[in-house]
């Protein structure tokens, strides 16, 4: 099974996405390499647990982007939900939702990664 | 449409944003990209031919905001169209984006074919715009050289009748700009942009006209005029005036024509009253009136004349402070005090 059909088993909308690539397959799977790094480098738990939440919305508002454009929607779902939280000074709401969805996240992440 | 000689700039610090932009426009247009806001002010700065940018607001370095503020600065957001990267979540920075003059706004996640054609339309409507500007600026620039012409040709047509040198009326012309100018920055009452001064300048040209309604026999009369005489002499303010009042069309620019009218009318007038046609006194004479008169009388005792041979810059300076050319406003006499140096180099060059 390739990579790209994994991930649409764990409800990464891949049409859309290749579509957003103007169906570019190997650019939008080149990408979706960087998604794990990008991921990772933002950081965004640490940022709850010191209680900085600027950054935290920072580092979820740059993720609800990245997500959303690669049309990883469970994750864009969450980062965006997560954002709103914050921005209405619910960060301990916005920690819940990020917190939720970091299993599949990092299911995600991994299938990405092993396929590399 | 191939528009491969027109570039556009990506600036977004995540590389799968600018990855999808990039392959939405390479094949139309060349794309640069730009990881921050910083690299994207050398971007725009190094190239001339950027057709559009599409800028990101949270980045390091230096984020949209500051890239769009600086645009503004430079005025170059009036010539490139900047689209806004963003999740639309926040409106308050959209706000603050659209008021620094972003034209439209990219959300996130990026709908390619919506995007393509708004940002293709813009730039297209852009170009046209730009190539407008560029035709109506052409324009001007022949609209005034015409302009100018139109009157050198009228005072052309004084200089055949009249003995006075034909570089009287250029002489007037550098004189009249030096001393306008330095009384404008002198004193805040007399202020007048350049612009201003450049019109006054033009119709200074025109301040003899009237010397055609004057017969030959008193214009070129060699020796002093009898006081019929000069009473027709002095006639040449009033006409020159009207003449200029009953140019159908108005064929020169508003201001010029209105400064030139006063000119022509007024360059006799005196600070003391004791000129003429009308009598004016003080202030009531318009200080661009005041300085052509100045500037004619110090012209007129320097040139040599069919009555009189010419006087050096010292004794005409001398007679002007003297008061011997009628009493001039003592502001104005400062400001020639304080450019003599200037005013003999004019009068010189064009000799």
């Amino acid at each position: 099974m390739s990579m790209i059909d994994k991930l649409k088993e764990l409800g990464v909308n891949t049409d859309e996405g290749l579509k957003r690539f103007m169906g570019n397959a190997a650019l939008y799977e080149r990408m979706m390499g960087k998604l794990p790094a990008n991921v990772r480098s933002q950081e965004v738990m640490k940022h709850f647990d010191e209680k900085d939440y600027q950054a935290a919305l920072e580092s979820t508002h740059t993720l609800k982007g990245v997500t959303g454009n690669l049309s990883v929607t469970p994750l864009y779902q969450a980062y965006s939900e997560a954002v709103r939280l914050l921005r209405e000074n619910e960060p301990e709401k916005a920690r819940e939702v990020v917190e939720a969805v970091l299993p599949l996240e990092n299911e995600i992440l991994n299938c990405i990664e092993n396929d590399q | 449409m191939e528009n491969k000689d027109k570039t556009i700039l990506i600036v977004d610090d995540m590389e799968i944003n600018r990855a999808i932009l990039a392959e939405g426009f390479t094949d139309t247009y060349h794309i640069i990209e730009a990881e921050n806001g910083k690299q994207a002010m050398e971007t725009i700065n190094a190239h001339r031919d950027i057709a559009a940018v599409l800028l990101d607001l949270i980045m390091p370095e230096m984020d949209g905001i500051s890239v769009l503020r600086e645009l503004n600065r430079t005025g170059k957001i009036n010539h490139i169209p900047v689209f806004i990267i963003t999740a639309a979540d926040n409106e308050d920075t959209l706000t603050e984006a659209y008021e620094l003059g972003a034209v439209d706004v990219i959300s996130k996640p990026f709908i390619m074919n919506f995007i393509k054609s708004r940002i293709t339309n813009i730039i297209e409507l852009y170009g046209h715009r730009n190539e407008l500007v560029e035709i109506v600026n052409e324009q001007i620039k022949k609209l005034s050289k015409i302009n100018k012409s139109m009157i050198e040709t009228l005072a052309t047509l004084i200089e055949f009748r009249d003995c006075e040198s034909g570089e009287h009326v250029r002489r007037i012309c550098g004189l009249t700009r030096i001393l306008l100018t330095s009384i404008s920055d002198t004193y805040p009452e007399y202020y007048m942009d350049r612009v201003e001064i450049e019109k006054v300048v033009n119709a200074s040209i025109l301040h003899d006209v009237g010397k055609i309604a004057i017969p030959d026999g008193i214009l070129n009369k060699p020796g002093r005029l009898t006081k019929e005489e000069f009473e027709i002499m002095k006639q040449h303010t009033v006409k020159g005036g009207e003449m200029l009042e009953n140019i159908p069309n108005k064929i020169f620019d508003d201001d010029t024509f209105k400064y030139a009218i006063d000119i022509c009318r007024h360059h006799h007038e005196r600070w003391d009253g004791r000129g003429y046609p009308d009598g004016l006194a003080g202030d009531e004479i318009t200080i661009w009136a005041q300085i052509v008169a100045l500037a004619d009388v110090y012209d007129a005792l320097t040139s040599p004349r069919c009555y009189k041979a010419a006087f050096d810059h010292e004794t005409a300076l001398n007679m002007i402070y003297n008061g011997e050319c009628g009493v001039f406003n003592p502001k104005v006499l400062e400001i020639l005090r304080k450019n003599e140096c200037n005013v003999k180099n004019e009068h010189d060059l064009v000799l």
